[in-house]
């Protein structure tokens, strides 16, 4: 496998999200927003580099018996340094992703490079796995919040630059929005939706007729 | 290289010991930092609650399930016309913290939601200024308002999907009104 694909088979081939289903709940529970799930990736992003990193460094050094325990250490390290990092400089970020940055450590698609690639590969594929790895989460992350938040709320939140606010209103979908897509249920639905849009493509790609 | 147990619980001791050095140093850093903004962010919303007038030292309120204490908001003259009650609640998320101007007649005034963990989309829409709105002005001659029936059809919708956190504010916010009727001058 060459280094390119070491980075782009988390874009699409195996992506987090949508292949191989991992940190869904995250997933599911901050793509309201568009901001709230670019903050959340670039967490994600952040805390897969360090912990692949630090795996792929000491691999030799730990235990087998206890690898989970020290990468879940190494993992939760990572994230506590996030949710500082986060409050004492971004503090509306913080506050909008709330509970959700601490739960980037039980998030299992970072556990599970850990154990499936960072354990048995070099620091240098390490890193470019994580961050194959992070920036497809994120896209999955976004696709679904754009989805979500266009037509659940009908607005588009980004970050706030001078005098403009950081919210692009879609006029007409602004006063009537689907207002089930911004709950928890359209979460699951655009999840599902997406889900069997990709398994399409990918179906198409094989030749099958679907 | 085979390890015994002792030998398994050193590695992962060093591992721990190594996280810890690495997250006291960041600490160490931020911790000043996320200090300042709270106290910023303390006085600000103390200061945007009420129009005028000088905002005395918190005074602590024990035993009460709700007032975890109050500022007294006084005059030129000196006299007290308005208390912001520091209150504690349980949302969907667990505590929440509200800062409330009440007049001394026990009228809600202004209320701002401080610390909370509210579903981000849902409850947090809360931290809105026009989200109390609705809030705004009862305690004396209307109650306030902490069930659905108490509000119109589009105060009602606007909470649809975070009626726990809006249980909450009315139920911390009816209580503060009645403290500031029966316990504060």
């Amino acid at each position: 496998m060459t280094a390119f694909q070491d980075f782009s088979k988390g874009l699409f081939k195996e992506n987090p999200i949508f292949v191989i289903l991992l940190g869904l709940c995250p997933a599911l529970a901050v793509s309201n927003q568009v901001v709230n799930a670019l903050g959340m990736g670039a967490g994600v992003i952040f805390v897969l580099l360090g912990s692949n990193i630090f795996v792929s460094l000491l691999k030799n050094f730990i235990p087998e018996k206890v690898r989970i325990p020290s990468y879940i250490v190494i993992i939760a390290s990572f994230v506590t340094i996030v949710d500082l990092v986060l409050q004492a400089y971004l503090p509306t970020l913080s506050d909008s992703l709330g509970v959700f940055v601490k739960l980037i450590v039980v998030n299992c698609a970072i556990l599970g490079r850990a154990e499936a690639f960072a354990n048995r590969n070099n620091i240098g594929r390490s890193i470019l796995d994580a961050l194959g790895m992070g920036i497809g989460f994120t896209l999955g992350l976004v696709l679904i919040a754009l989805v979500r938040e266009v037509f659940g709320a009908g607005t588009i939140t980004i970050f706030p630059m001078g005098s403009f606010d950081g919210v692009i209103r879609i006029p007409g979908l602004v006063d009537a929005p689907v207002m089930v897509l911004a709950l928890a249920a359209g979460a699951l639905l655009v999840m599902g939706y997406l889900k069997a849009f990709f398994n399409w493509l990918e179906m198409r790609r094989k030749g099958v007729r679907a | 290289m085979k390890l015994g147990i002792a030998g398994i619980a050193l590695r992962l001791a060093v591992i721990a010991a190594a996280a810890a050095l690495a997250l006291g140093a960041v600490n160490s850093v931020t911790a000043p930092v996320i200090k300042e903004r709270k106290a910023r962010e303390l006085q600000e919303a103390l200061s945007s609650l009420v129009e005028s007038g000088t905002i005395g030292d918190k005074q602590v309120v024990e035993q009460h399930p709700v007032v975890q204490g109050f500022y007294p908001v006084s005059d030129e003259k000196g006299e007290p016309h308005a208390y912001i009650l520091d209150l504690l609640s349980i949302g969907y998320g667990g505590e929440m913290k509200l800062l409330a101007a009440f007049s001394p007649n026990g009228r809600v005034e202004s209320v701002v939601l401080m610390e909370n963990e509210e579903t981000p989309g849902l409850g947090k829409k809360a931290e809105n200024p026009e989200y109390m709105e609705k809030y705004i002005g009862t305690g004396v001659d209307t109650p306030v308002p902490f069930r659905k029936d108490d509000l119109s059809r589009e105060e009602a919708d606007a909470v649809t999907g975070a009626t726990i956190t809006f249980r909450g504010i009315g139920t911390a916010l009816s209580e503060g009104s009645e403290y500031v009727k029966e316990q504060l001058p």
